[in-house]
């Protein structure tokens, strides 16, 4: 928690309370605070405007007590009269006793003729006469003047009338002396501090007398020297480091002079009350503060702490932890959003968990699907990656599942999944992934196995599959073709693991051997096999490819005779590439289309060609699977033979057992528009698919060619040729035609003749050959003579 | 300048001695006083003295300072030595009339109406008079030991009739000057003669 990051909700509130308060706390501070300093600077201003008054007032009322006496005096007939008969002694005591009167603290009378009469009072100052009696001297009959004077380094009030006898005689002067007491009296009448000033042309104004202390009076006549003691405004001056108001005034002095008085009022003592009374505020203020600054933190903490719960809960969620509910003990609106949190938790966990299910099981096996499978392969890797042991992935896929669906229904085929599905399962350990990838695919996970391992099961699972299974009363057959491939040995990763599985698979469904370990040499993604496609294609292009012939020599008269197309690819740099190096790849990647495409065009052309030049041969032209899938097959097997002007019944066409029986449907389709257009059809390979014959019976072919193991063999394993005999008589009762391929030598042809085969083909009439070659071949009778020899034993 | 008419019968026997002493030689000086400035010079006052005036009987016995709205009445008196002086109180308070001057010092205690005895002025000299208890009140009194001697009119005109020729110092005196030497020149009367005087009027001259 950072609260001075206005980010989050608990410190803006209290911040905002905080500031709120903290500013009308300084507010009020400050209001009392300049109010109280404006209220006091005034009453002091005021009070010194009074002070000063009331000091003028005195000082007047002091001069009138002075000029009262010394007029008296002044105009006293004895004294004038013992002025004119110079009698010192009378002068004297009436100087005295008229002092007395006033208290005067001096008292003179200095003649025109300078003579200095002084009371006792007077002592023995130092008084200098000239500049007393000049006062009235110069200017006769000048009237009363009142000043202030320093005499002997003593300030005195003074006042000086003149004696007339009724002319000037001389000057009566009285005076107070001005002194500490004199301003401490004034102070206490006037409530000021109060200090007395003198100054003359030579030297500046200094204080004289004072009620301040020594220290304030240097102070004092520093601002003095500063003049900043005005006379009608109240100026602020620092005496002892604290402010006092001050205010002059002038009095009256000779001109060579200059006197006045300094009225101050301490500012701290009259702010003293105000300055008590905001400490005491700021002492609330912060306890204010404290306590706010406090309760707004616990209210704030009361609604960001459920809130910071809620957020914390909702992360939680985020990650996918939904066992914990929100504890919120509130009851008001945050409690209802947390109410709301914690059942929109369990909603969305029941949803995820529902969501997850569909996500990763497959619905009809109960097993994982491929997402699922993906992640604990993923998961699998990065395990073994780690620990550096081997895993074995598996692909499997059911052979002519697509019949069965189609034959049986749906609903079987369904049953059929999941009872491959349970014996998959039945037969692996529990840390191995069995998973529906879909369709009739499965994959397997064998987290801890090497490839030699991976045999072991692979056997296993296949002998669980060959048990015959029983849906609803009947009785399947299946067999699945497993691929597998291992990390590290294969790979690393995910997606190549499983392509090298399914390369393998695809090899063990061409070879029917139930499983096959991933080879590269299977593999047609390898770069090698990418060049080999443009090649190919290349060679479709420039004519590379050519068209050989074998012949097949029909065994009951001995000198009919057909021909099977064959097609050879002569590569410029390579020479010649063996069919079955291309052939399978073409099928792989549907580049087999435009081989057939191809040989279709050739086959038929030369056909046409032969036909023309009086040589009358039936063609077969082998067709895959994947054309057979191929709707627009027989349009253009049709416009080939328009085209290049053949019959359609020279061409027959042959297409292998399994080709049929990966998606008899459309192939049957496909079957009977060939029929219709009226060319002959051939099953290839016969032997190697597991097709019933009561299934074959209903394509619309007029040709069985048995594949060429089982005729190799004949002679030496009976059970091959138990197979061929019984093949030959199920043909023949079903009204098809029987060839033979791979007949090698005499012994198998005679043989073939016994079992009442209607044609052979091999190397031991001729290997395929150019249409040439072909030619060649047909003028010798070579092979007529090696049919009759073989069946006429 | 004017005199009572006490004064005027005073003034006239005593015209009439001198006239006696050297009848059919009587000569008059007329003055005329001016300020520097020109303009005439009132109550300024001229005397002739010589080795033969002291002495010489008076030519009025008694002189008049009249006390007229709290104001000496003539502000400017010049009497011969051994002249009396009345001060009649013309107001309806009292006056406390003094003198501290060395010529002569005196006072006439509180009173009203012309006070019992005349003031003798038997010193030449200047005497300044005053109220005690009005200081606004002052006299100048010149006492002067001549027969021949007056006062200059608002026109700064005075006359000394009835001289006898001779030699006299003519002497001139302003009451703002008091204590300044006056003013001597030298006077050959033969005949009646008119002479122009300039007068420092002002007391810091």
């Amino acid at each position: 928690m950072n609260l001075f990051r206005f980010r989050t909700l608990q410190s803006r509130i209290f911040a905002f309370f905080f500031a709120l308060l903290f500013v009308t706390q300084l507010g009020s501070i400050l209001v009392t605070s300049t109010l109280g300093y404006a209220i006091v600077g005034k009453m002091l201003g005021e009070e010194l405007q009074t002070g000063k008054r009331v000091f003028m007032r005195l000082f007047e009322q002091n001069t009138a007590f002075l000029m009262q006496g010394a007029r008296i005096l002044a105009s006293d007939y004895g004294f004038r009269e013992a002025i004119a008969s110079n009698d010192a002694d009378t002068i004297g005591s009436a100087l005295d006793n008229h002092g007395d009167r006033i208290d005067a603290d001096l008292m003179l009378f200095i003649g025109l003729d300078r003579q200095v009469y002084r009371s006792t009072a007077t002592g023995t100052l130092d008084i200098v006469p000239g500049r007393l009696a000049r006062l009235h001297t110069e200017a006769p009959g000048t009237r009363t003047v009142a000043l202030v004077e320093r005499i002997d380094g003593r300030l005195y009030q003074l006042i000086a009338v003149p004696v007339t006898a009724p002319l000037p005689i001389g000057t009566v002067i009285a005076g107070f002396r001005i002194d500490g007491a004199l301003a401490h009296d004034i102070g206490n009448i006037t409530h000021t501090e109060v200090s007395f000033i003198n100054g003359n042309r030579d030297a500046p104004e200094r204080v004289h007398a004072s009620t301040l202390d020594g220290a304030a009076r240097s102070d004092i006549d520093r601002a003095l020297d500063a003049r900043r003691i005005g006379a009608n405004t109240i100026s602020e001056v620092a005496l002892n480091g604290s402010t006092y108001l001050s205010l002059r005034a002038t009095l009256p002095a000779p001109q060579a002079q200059q006197s006045g008085v300094v009225l101050q009022k301490s500012l701290d003592q009259s702010l003293a009350p105000f300055i008590d009374l905001r400490d005491k505020l700021v002492l609330l203020g912060v306890v204010g503060l404290l306590l706010s600054g406090l309760s707004s933190l616990a209210i704030a903490r009361g609604i960001t702490r459920p809130i910071k719960t809620l957020a914390g809960f909702a992360r939680k969620i985020a990650q996918g932890e939904y066992s914990e509910k929100p504890v919120v003990a509130c009851t008001n609106e945050i409690g209802e959003l947390a109410q709301a949190f914690g059942h929109m938790s369990g909603e969305i966990a029941s949803r995820e968990s529902h969501i997850l299910q569909l996500a990763y099981s497959d619905t009809l096996t109960g097993l994982p699907n491929r997402a699922m499978f993906h992640d604990r392969l993923q998961q699998a890797i990065a395990m073994t990656g780690r620990v550096g042991k081997p895993l074995t992935v598996m692909l499997m896929d059911l052979d002519h599942f697509k019949y069965v669906n189609d034959s049986l229904g749906h609903h079987i085929g369904d049953l059929l999944l999941k009872e491959v599905a349970l014996r998959l399962r039945s037969n692996l350990r529990d840390s191995d992934t069995v998973a529906r990838l879909g369709g009739d695919e499965f994959a397997i996970l064998l987290p801890t196995a090497d490839i030699q391992n991976a045999r072991k099961v692979v056997r296993t699972l296949l002998g669980a599959l060959e048990q015959p299974m029983t849906i609803e009363g009947q009785i399947i057959d299946v067999r699945g073709s497993f691929g597998m491939a291992s990390a590290p040995l294969h790979g690393t990763e995910v997606a190549g693991l499983l392509r090298c599985a399914d390369v393998a698979m695809y090899q063990a469904k061409r070879n029917s051997s139930g499983f096959a370990e991933y080879d590269a040499r299977y593999d047609h993604n390898t770069l090698e096999r990418l060049s080999l496609m443009s090649e190919l294609r290349e060679a479709v292009e420039n004519d590379h490819l050519v068209l050989y012939y074998q012949p097949k020599v029909d065994l009951k008269s001995s000198s009919s005779y057909s021909v099977e197309a064959l097609v050879r690819w002569i590569h410029p740099r390579r020479g010649f590439v063996p069919p079955n190096d291309f052939i399978p790849f073409a099928e792989q990647t549907g580049y087999i289309k435009a081989i057939t495409n191809w040989v279709l065009n050739q086959g038929i052309r030369q056909c046409a060609d032969w036909k023309r030049a009086g040589l009358d041969v039936n063609i077969s032209i082998n067709i895959s699977a994947r054309d057979l899938m191929n709707a627009d097959l027989p349009v253009y097997f049709a416009s080939l033979l328009r085209e290049h002007g053949c019959p359609p019944e020279r061409i027959c066409l042959e297409i292998t057992e399994s080709a049929i029986l990966d998606d008899p449907t459309h192939a049957m389709d496909n079957l009977k528009r060939l029929e219709a257009i009226g060319c002959k059809l051939s099953i290839d390979d016969y032997g190697t698919g597991y097709s019933s014959l009561a299934y074959l019976k209903r394509l619309p072919v007029g040709e069985l060619k048995i594949d060429r193991s089982f005729v190799q063999n004949m002679v030496n394993d009976p059970n091959d040729t138990v197979i061929v005999r019984s093949t030959i008589d199920l043909a023949h009762n079903l009204g098809l035609r029987v060839v033979a391929e791979g007949v090698e030598n005499a012994a198998i042809l005679s043989q073939l003749c016994l079992l009442g085969c209607d044609q052979a083909q091999g190397y031991f009439f001729s290997k395929p050959v150019s249409a040439a070659d072909f030619q060649a071949w047909v003028q010798s009778s070579a092979w007529r003579d090696q049919v009759q020899v073989a069946c006429s034993a | 300048m004017s005199f009572t008419s006490a004064g005027k019968a005073a003034f006239t026997a005593a015209l009439l001695v001198t006239a006696m002493w050297q009848a059919g030689h009587a000569a008059t000086l007329e003055v005329e006083l001016r300020a520097a400035g020109g303009e005439p010079v009132e109550d300024a006052v001229v005397y002739l003295r010589s080795g033969k005036t002291r002495g010489l009987p008076l030519r009025a016995a008694d002189a008049r300072i009249d006390q007229i709205d709290k104001t000496f009445v003539p502000l400017v008196s010049v009497v011969q030595t051994g002249t009396r002086i009345t001060f009649p109180n013309k107001d309806n308070i009292r006056h406390h009339v003094y003198s501290f001057s060395k010529a002569k010092r005196f006072e006439i205690k509180l009173y009203a109406d012309t006070p019992a005895k005349p003031v003798l002025f038997d010193k030449p000299g200047y005497v300044v008079m005053g109220c005690n208890i009005h200081d606004t009140m002052i006299a100048h009194l010149l006492v002067v030991d001549t027969p021949w001697f007056a006062k200059s009119d608002r026109q700064g005109r005075a006359s000394l009739r009835d001289v006898p020729p001779g030699d006299y110092s003519l002497i001139v005196w302003y009451y703002m000057r008091p204590d300044k030497d006056a003013l001597a020149s030298r006077v050959s009367l033969r005949g009646d003669e008119k002479r122009t005087l300039v007068v420092k009027t002002r007391a810091s001259e």
